[in-house]
């Protein structure tokens, strides 16, 4: 270079390149912008918003909650036998085959395995008192109105469950039926094996 | 330093956020992790491992059983079967339905479509949900591992490699303790052309004294030590045993929905 182009530099630039300031342009905002928006979406449909029980392939709490065994028999006689083991198996034995002076067996009992369930839906809901025969020998205990307090869809199970456990094979009881019987005895005292039989089955 | 402060702060906020990322967001989604209930059961799970099983984490720990072997299995989606339980009043018109109509390897849509429809007719249904994926195909799992199988690890033992088959469910899948000490002793014994090296050190190979040890390993015909000797596990061999029957993910969880497939007796 010679020293005529040198004098032709403007004074104070050492050669040194210096950043200049100049607006983003507009089209990489704007793809910013559909990138956030896209990410949004992808997160939306596919995050389960960070929830410990939501694994690949639901993608949701909610559907997730749709996969859940709900109806069935198999979630009916697990909520009947769940019933069952906290509220009536501590008298009548998990086993189905009652206690001595505590209560009669329930397995192979003949006021469990009648044909229709009336009869049985009543012990329950009002309690027992008095004799009763069962399989053969005779009980004279109290029992204590355990079913009231229980839901329909409790009470339908666990009934469910004794008419069809140990070897008892009877029809199922729904909801339904309960909360009919239920609106039906209203708040009558415990029942007695002769008012039972009084009852069509 | 120039901008010392500046440099600082950079740092600290991407340190810090990396912390939140990698410790703290995990450790608020999964921490409270607890024994949960099992599907459609009173039973809860995992149960916590006792005895020789929880020593034998330590041995699978020690061996280096994690870097050939993962206990994670994957599931690619999940599908419906409708199965009809009871053909109800109109049996006919129910058995024209479940003939017709596609009842396997639907979505829960479909599912609950055609339970409708079976329901509608008088029949009771139930909608069975298995899930799928190539893991699952190979009968390693019965489902997709979930970070409550892994809640009484300690360390957990997730691995990467799979060079041997997957363990998360081998308990459930070999049941039988022998079976795992004949595995470890001499694994083509039992898997032909097993590529896993045989953990002999686990084992004593001695002459049989007054007694014959009732730990004895029972081998399969061709495979057994020769006449007078008997092969007798260490304490480690018998935990490591243990440890893998305890590893059963098997138990249907809110997480990971199944329907266990009942055998007949």
């Amino acid at each position: 270079m010679n020293d005529e182009a040198r004098s032709n530099c403007p004074a104070g630039t050492g050669g040194e390149p210096e950043a200049t300031r100049s607006a983003v342009p507009m089209w990489i905002v704007v793809v910013a912008l559909l990138l956030l928006f896209l990410g949004g979406v992808y997160f939306d449909h596919h995050s389960g918003w960070f929830n410990a029980r939501v694994y690949s392939p639901y993608v949701s709490a909610e559907e997730l909650e749709l996969y859940q065994p709900k109806s069935g028999a198999a979630a009916a006689a697990a909520q009947g036998k769940k019933v069952y083991e906290t509220v009536c198996g501590i008298c009548h034995n998990p086993d189905g085959m009652g206690k001595p002076n505590q209560a009669p067996p329930l397995a192979g009992s003949e006021w469990v395995t009648t044909a229709g369930f009336h009869r049985l839906a009543q012990i329950p809901l009002l309690g027992l008192s008095g004799n009763i025969q069962v399989a053969g020998k005779d009980w004279n205990l109290n029992m204590a109105p355990m079913g009231a307090a229980l839901s329909d869809a409790d009470l339908a199970a666990v009934l469910t469950y004794i008419r069809t456990s140990w070897g008892n094979k009877a029809g199922a009881v729904t909801a339904d039926d309960v909360k009919a019987i239920r609106a039906v005895v209203g708040g009558h005292p415990a029942i007695s094996a002769a008012q039972l039989n009084s009852i069509p089955e | 330093m120039k901008n010392g402060f500046s440099v600082f702060l950079a740092a600290f906020i991407a340190l810090g956020l990396s912390w939140c990322g990698f410790v703290l967001g995990p450790a608020k989604q999964l921490g409270a992790e607890k024994q949960a209930a099992v599907l459609n059961s009173s039973d809860v799970y995992p149960i916590q491992r006792t005895g020789d099983a929880a020593l034998g984490l330590q041995v699978y720990r020690a061996n280096g059983c994690a870097a050939c072997h993962t206990e994670q299995v994957r599931q690619d989606g999940v599908v419906c079967d409708v199965v009809l339980m009871k053909p109800g009043k109109n049996p006919a018109v129910v058995s024209n339905l479940v003939s017709t109509l596609k009842l396997t390897g639907l979505t829960k849509d479909e599912a609950d479509a055609a339970s409708d429809q079976i329901t509608a007719a008088g029949g009771s249904v139930e909608t069975h949900i298995i899930p799928v994926g190539t893991d699952i195909a190979r009968g390693w799992g019965l489902r997709q591992s979930v970070a409550a199988d892994f809640l009484y690890d300690t360390p957990v033992q997730l691995g990467s490699l799979r060079a041997g088959p997957d363990l998360a469910n081998v308990g459930a899948r070999l049941p039988d303790f022998n079976w795992q000490l004949v595995h470890l002793y001499a694994p083509s014994a039992v898997a032909k052309n097993s590529a896993m090296p045989p953990f002999r050190y686990l084992f004593e190979l001695r002459k049989i004294g007054d007694t014959p040890s009732p730990d004895a390993v029972q081998f399969p015909e061709g495979f057994a030590p020769p006449a007078g000797c008997e092969v007798v596990p260490t304490p480690e061999a018998k935990q490591l045993a243990a440890y893998l029957l305890s590893l059963k993910a098997d138990a249907p969880l809110y997480e990971a929905p199944f329907t266990p497939v009942t055998t007949k007796p």
